[in-house]
């Protein structure tokens, strides 16, 4: 029977099938790892949140008044900076998942922790997100009138707040199940192998 | 103009261990274009790292870190969900000519097997057949001295049971 030691020799011996290896021409191409295309996710949506009230402003210039008096025009602003913010907060966790010249364990162990952070973080950003909603959409009323809130607000107080608190529910299992979609594999993946090298020690 | 030394010294360290790389690209991609996309994935994330390399390791440990950590953890987007790579075939004949077909069979049933294992085991594996030391493997694992030893020979018992039983 072939041992691993016999192996040892024809493995050091074999030649590799050459493959593209010009490496100046590959210091020019982008990762094409999911870290990378994280990070550009969440440049773009850094750009796009700065770009869509400036296209608001833009398009509406005709009655700035009218713009700058609008309390939903000022929440959305708030929103998108709020949107900003933790793309940059999670583009700074996704930079940081980028290091791979640790320790095989300590990598393994960074990554989970950080990848565990990051979705807590985006269940928290959008249960923020809708409570902000919830709020705008009760506060607004009071402040200014929009016509398309008047059917909604002409609804008893037991029913809004039931719709919300429903809302809240279909969230935290939506986010759970997209937690999984996303990333549960790969963690679950990751954790196997911590527990395999911690097994080891 | 410094930009430029630093592409040339990269490259010139990447060629004198090349092979290196290429070996982590057999053991972990099972077809040509995952093993291009590997290599140029482990080739950028060494380039991403290399302002940090400050020389307290070996070039070829700290190179063998980067690599297999992009291996292990070097992912894949599919549509918009993050996926493993996902464990194919380990087609690849490396079986020289002169040895019969009884060596060559024994020897894809040893790859079958080696395909069979973790991914830490098959990283253990081929620093093994590297002929690293197990010093060196601890600084490239972070799992100690002793513990890769017995880890070493309990992976050559399973090899020899999954041999057996493939």
């Amino acid at each position: 029977m072939m041992e691993l030691d016999d192996l040892k020799k024809m493995w050091q011996q074999t030649p590799v099938k050459n493959i593209n290896t010009d490496i100046m021409k590959i210091l020019q191409q982008k990762s094409y790892g999911p870290v990378a295309a994280l990070k550009k996710t969440f440049r773009r949506q850094m750009v796009l949140m700065f770009l869509i009230p400036l296209m608001l402003f833009t398009t509406n210039l005709h009655d700035i008044h009218g713009v700058l008096t609008s309390i939903l025009f000022w929440s959305y602003v708030v929103f998108c900076i709020a949107i900003i913010v933790f793309a940059y907060y999670n583009y700074r966790i996704a930079s940081k998942m980028e290091g791979m010249d640790a320790m095989i364990k300590t990598n393994l162990e960074q990554q989970v922790q950080l990848l565990e952070k990051r979705a807590k973080w985006e269940v928290a950003g959008m249960r923020g997100i809708l409570l902000f909603f919830i709020l705008l959409v009760e506060v607004v009323p009071y402040v200014q009138h929009y016509r398309m809130l008047d059917k909604w607000h002409s609804l008893p107080v037991a029913i809004r707040f039931g719709a919300y608190a429903m809302l809240l529910l279909l969230q935290y299992f939506l986010n759970k199940e997209i937690k999984q979609r996303k990333v549960g594999r790969h963690l679950t993946y990751l954790k196997e192998l911590i527990k395999e090298m911690q097994l080891l020690c | 103009m410094q930009q430029q030394e630093a592409e040339r010294q990269f490259e010139k360290h990447i060629r004198e261990h090349e092979l290196l790389l290429h070996k982590v690209c057999r053991m972990y991609a099972y077809t040509d274009a995952d093993r291009q996309d590997l290599f140029q994935e482990m080739v950028i994330q060494l380039w991403k790292a290399y302002p940090k390399f400050k020389g307290d390791a070996k070039w070829s440990t700290w190179m063998y870190r980067v690599a297999i950590n992009t291996a292990i953890t070097g992912l894949r987007k599919k549509k918009n969900f993050i996926t493993s790579y996902e464990p194919a075939s380990f087609p690849e004949n490396i079986s020289d000519e002169s040895s019969g077909m009884a060596a060559e069979e024994q020897l894809q049933q040893l790859y079958t097997a080696i395909e069979q294992l973790n991914e830490i085991e098959k990283a253990i594996v081929m620093l093994y057949m590297e002929d690293r030391s197990y010093n060196e493997m601890e600084d490239i694992l972070g799992i100690g001295e002793a513990t890769l030893r017995v880890k070493m020979n309990r992976i050559k018992e399973k090899l020899r049971q999954l041999t057996k039983n493939n």
